[in-house]
């Protein structure tokens, strides 16, 4: 193909125009005749077992249409993201504060908060189990009875780690500590529940992962998955709280039990309280190297809170060993990976997925060790930094990995590193500057062994316009534009002239889940290859139609080309001449994420192989007084392997970057005794314009050569991953105190160790 | 609760609705009036999705109460456009990715536009307090602040002024 027209070039979303009209219609926005108010009622408790669950009142109020208890769940009563063990509605107890109890459907919120009112339990408040290390005690009272609270408990290890660590000339040991962070999507979960005309159930949900919600509703209602559709709207936001199921499975329920449209959207209070968190992880990390700097060792134990159920702990503790060792060349490595569960939030996927936590841990320590030697960071980050054909800890071969360095260099290059101590770095007497940097690596795709694969149905109508059909849901991420690019460039036509429906089980194959920075790279491929036929059929008609030899031809900007010059023929023309001649242009794709098998060790199992790296560096300014941080300038230097959307790339890293801040900052869901204490906008603290530099970035794109369509590759996760332990960085390099715990507020930050000079 | 009239004029058109005293006028713009471009990010006056001009300044409209509004000059991301042509923010949100959900997209589009009806010339700093309070959870406000002032720019060649730059 030639140059590209459409894929690198920036481009307005297609739907750009209703978002910015206010048309884009979000699961509160659907209005349906005779639409019934969906709520659901919590539990006040952490741990409380249910001695009396009457519905009879709120049953027998007018305007309440159903009443749903766990009695009345024709089917399973379970989420079912890996493992059954969060009921929909609890049966005798409840393990956290936001376990639901009972559904209702009323002729309007307010009847619906007088038939939860009016909803009579009894609860017996249990001691609840809060903190994970008592949790994994031998006897210790269990959150799941029958279940030992170690949920998961696994080892791995590669090389020699106790011999490594006895040779070495500097061991680093540190315990660190994560916070409970909270996606705050800017849309609550919701859905609509409707019984469509053959009386199957039909839900819009605002979710990550449409066909499996469809599962998920169908194993509640006891229902073929044939009978149940699930449409994805507009999704305002996600960040990988919308991967496992909601409200979207009740919101199906209460349809069902009242054979009426239902609504069920979140509140902000109780979307905090119920939602999945990122992990709160305890984190023992002993790094063992030369006197030269060079790695020899890592050992970790993580410890995840994972709350009372399952959720994606496994994997989300899995991508955190992965990652445990950073992009770096390390032999001997021993982590442990416990999964305990408690009374207390539960916990799952949340962008990056168990590697912010293993980053900050990583790029902390290696800023200690190179204080301990006296070395620059990133002389000792590109002493051991990973390259093309490295192979990692997990036996994976790093087949494009020269972004690592490539990244570091630029962006050290971007601040002047070599020159920062001419910055001033005591502005005044109270504030003091420093710089600091990390690097990371986090692998797009769902790894090695699972199910990655992405269909798309693509089909051009005789005026040359073309529908995408493709389940992969969009959240804002893009993928939408991305697939668009894709389909207009192989079809050589105007991105206005591909429409993209969004995901409808109904009408799209199963992508599977929008997660793990995985659609543009799976879905991606699948438009190619369905486009290619599509676009096969057309050149193959016009050859006979020109009489000229087939690969002189090519499609672009709407028209045939021969040899690059434009011909008379347009591809509205061809796509008319297939369809009056009975040629379809139709074509369904079905890819699978290819892994090679010429890789016999990968030992770490579910191994990613495609890897986003990426450095950032923060200048920060700490006033000693306040212990406030002001992070004055980032850079960020990322590898997208081929940017196919610009604006989508830029926009997941400043975004991404902005998160990242928050999480270092400021950002902490506060829970006492399982309590979550600020589930508000207002006290979980959020960064707002002003809390933003102006960021400074560079994108690399040296191309993937594995499985990534024209060499692009999910970026989405790794621009929150580096910036935590960046400024952890550049406050240690400013105040010359390490923390080791997130996130860094000005309580942890004081005291300044030399601040005494400034009191007065 | 007995409903009350409220006669206000919402995007150029006078209109006439009947709500329960204590609802928002977020609650009747789009329970009442079908505006659902209008967003509840929190009922709590937090977050800004639900920012709409109230003669001629920026309000959450979670935090004002319908019977407020009698007399008044409502706009929203429904009334930013003029004869079918996008206010030239609109356009440049979307060009410059100054959205990824669109979500938060209503209140931070019109508290931009309550900006640019008063300067057209804004500093950085000006465009940050005037989306100080606005949530937006995607973007990181780079590309918010990049199409501000493209559109300032354009609507200050429009205008053919002298010193633009």
């Amino acid at each position: 193909m030639t140059e590209s027209a459409i894929v690198g070039q920036w481009t307005a979303a297609p739907g750009a125009e209703e978002i910015v009209t206010g048309k884009a219609r979000y699961c509160p926005d659907i209005q349906l005749p005779g639409l019934l108010c969906g709520k659901l009622l919590y539990s006040p408790h952490a741990r409380a077992r249910i001695r009396k669950l009457d519905v009879r009142k709120a049953r027998n109020m007018p305007g309440v249409f159903a009443v749903i208890t766990h009695a009345d769940i024709p089917g399973e009563n379970s989420y079912l993201y890996a493992e059954p063990d969060q009921p929909l509605l609890v049966v005798d107890e409840v393990r956290f504060q936001g376990d639901a109890v009972a559904a209702v459907a009323a002729v309007d919120e307010r009847t619906a908060d007088a038939a939860l009112a009016a909803i009579e339990v009894e609860y017996q408040e249990l001691p609840g189990i809060f903190d994970p290390l008592e949790a994994m005690q031998p006897g210790a009272d269990q959150v799941v009875q029958g279940e030992d609270n170690v949920m998961m408990s696994q080892m791995y290890r590669a090389g020699d780690v106790e011999a490594a660590i006895a040779s070495a000339d500097v061991v680093i040991e540190n315990t660190y500590r994560t916070q409970w962070a909270e996606q705050a999507f800017l849309e609550m979960e919701g859905g609509v529940g409707l019984v469509d005309d053959e009386g199957g159930i039909t839900v819009y949900s605002s979710c990550q992962a449409p066909h499996r919600d469809r599962m998920q509703i169908a194993r509640a209602l006891a229902m073929p998955e044939s009978m149940v559709r699930v449409i994805t709207p507009y999704i305002g936001g996600a960040f990988g709280a919308k991967d496992e199921a909601h409200v979207q499975i009740h919101a199906g329920l209460l349809a069902h039990a009242a054979q009426r449209p239902v609504h069920l959207i979140r509140e902000r209070r109780e979307s905090m309280l119920t939602h999945v968190k990122r992990h709160p992880m305890i984190i023992d990390y002993t790094t063992a190297a030369t006197k030269e700097g060079k790695l020899l060792a890592v050992k970790a134990r993580v410890i995840a809170d994972a709350g009372p159920y399952t959720n994606s702990t496994h994997e989300v503790l899995n991508k955190c060993g992965e990652f445990i060792g950073g992009p770096y060349k390390v032999e001997n490595v021993e982590v442990e990976k416990i999964g305990v569960r408690t009374n207390n939030p539960i916990t799952g996927a949340f962008r990056g997925f168990g590697a912010p936590q293993a980053a900050f841990v990583y790029e902390s320590q290696m800023d200690d060790l190179a204080r301990k030697l006296g070395m620059d960071p990133l002389a000792i980050r590109l002493l051991n930094g990973v390259e093309t054909g490295t192979k990692m800890y997990t036996g994976v071969v790093i087949r494009e990995g020269t972004a690592m360095k490539a990244s570091l260099n630029k962006a050290a290059e971007m601040i002047e590193w070599e020159k920062r101590d001419q910055v001033e770095r005591r502005p005044a007497r109270h504030l003091r500057r420093g710089f600091g940097m990390a690097t990371i690596l986090k692998g797009s795709g769902l790894g090695r062994g699972l199910a990655d694969h992405a269909g798309v149905v693509l089909e051009m109508h005789r005026d040359g316009s073309v529908v995408l059909q493709s389940g992969a849901a969009d959240m804002g991420q893009g993928i939408v534009t991305v697939m668009a690019q894709l389909a207009a460039e192989r079809l050589g036509i105007g991105m206005s002239s591909v429409r993209v429906v969004r995901a409808d089980t109904a009408k799209s194959p199963d992508a599977g889940a929008s997660c793990a920075s995985r659609q543009a790279m799976v879905s991606g491929n699948a438009v190619l290859e369905a486009a290619d036929t599509i676009r096969d059929t057309l050149l193959t008609m016009a050859a006979g139609k020109t009489k000229i030899a087939r690969d002189r031809l090519d499609l672009k900007a709407g028209r045939l080309t021969v040899d690059g010059e434009p011909h008379e023929l347009t591809v509205k023309d061809l796509a008319l001449r297939a369809g009056i001649w009975g040629y379809p242009l139709h074509a369904e794709s079905l890819v699978h994420f290819e892994y090679p098998t010429d890789v016999p060790d990968v030992t770490y199992r579910f191994s990613q192989e495609v890897f986003q790296f990426c450095t950032q560096i923060a200048q920060v300014l700490v006033d000693c007084e306040t212990g406030q941080v002001t992070v004055e300038r980032l850079i960020a230097v990322h590898d997208a392997g081929k940017m196919i959307n610009p604006g989508g790339v830029y926009g997941q890293i400043e975004g991404g970057i902005a998160q990242g801040i928050g999480y270092a900052l400021t950002e902490e869901l506060i829970v006492k005794e399982g309590h979550t204490q600020n589930p508000s906008l207002e006290n979980y603290v959020i960064p707002m314009a002003f809390d933003i530099p102006e960021l400074e970035m560079e994108v690399l794109e040296i191309p993937e050569p594995l499985g990534a369509p024209l060499g692009a590759k999910g970026i989405a996760e790794s621009p929150i991953i580096p910036t935590a332990p960046a400024i952890r960085n550049a406050i240690y390099d400013a105040i010359d105190k390490p923390l080791y715990e997130l996130p860094m507020t000005a309580e942890r930050v004081l005291p300044v160790p030399d601040a005494g000079s400034i009191r007065h | 609760m007995g409903e009350m009239n409220i006669e206000f004029n919402v995007n150029g058109k006078q209109v006439r609705v009947s709500a329960e005293p204590n609802k928002t006028l977020l609650y009747v713009l789009r329970g009442n009036l079908g505006l659902t471009g209008t967003k509840d990010g929190c009922s709590s006056g937090d977050c800004g999705a639900c920012v709409v001009m109230l003669d001629g300044r920026p309000v959450n409209s979670c935090m004002v109460l319908g019977p407020q509004v009698e007399g008044s000059s409502v706009v929203t991301i429904e009334g930013l456009a003029s004869n079918g042509e996008l206010h030239p923010l609109q356009r440049t949100f979307g060009e410059t990715w100054a959205f990824q959900c669109g979500f938060c997209t209503p209140g931070m589009l019109v508290s931009c536009y309550a900006l640019l009806e008063l300067n057209d010339h804004p500093s950085r700093e000006e465009i940050l307090t005037a989306i100080a309070g606005n949530f937006c959870r995607c973007t990181g406000y780079q590309a918010v602040i990049k199409a501000v002032e493209q559109a300032a720019a354009e609507l200050r060649a429009a205008k053919g002024g002298a010193g633009n730059d």
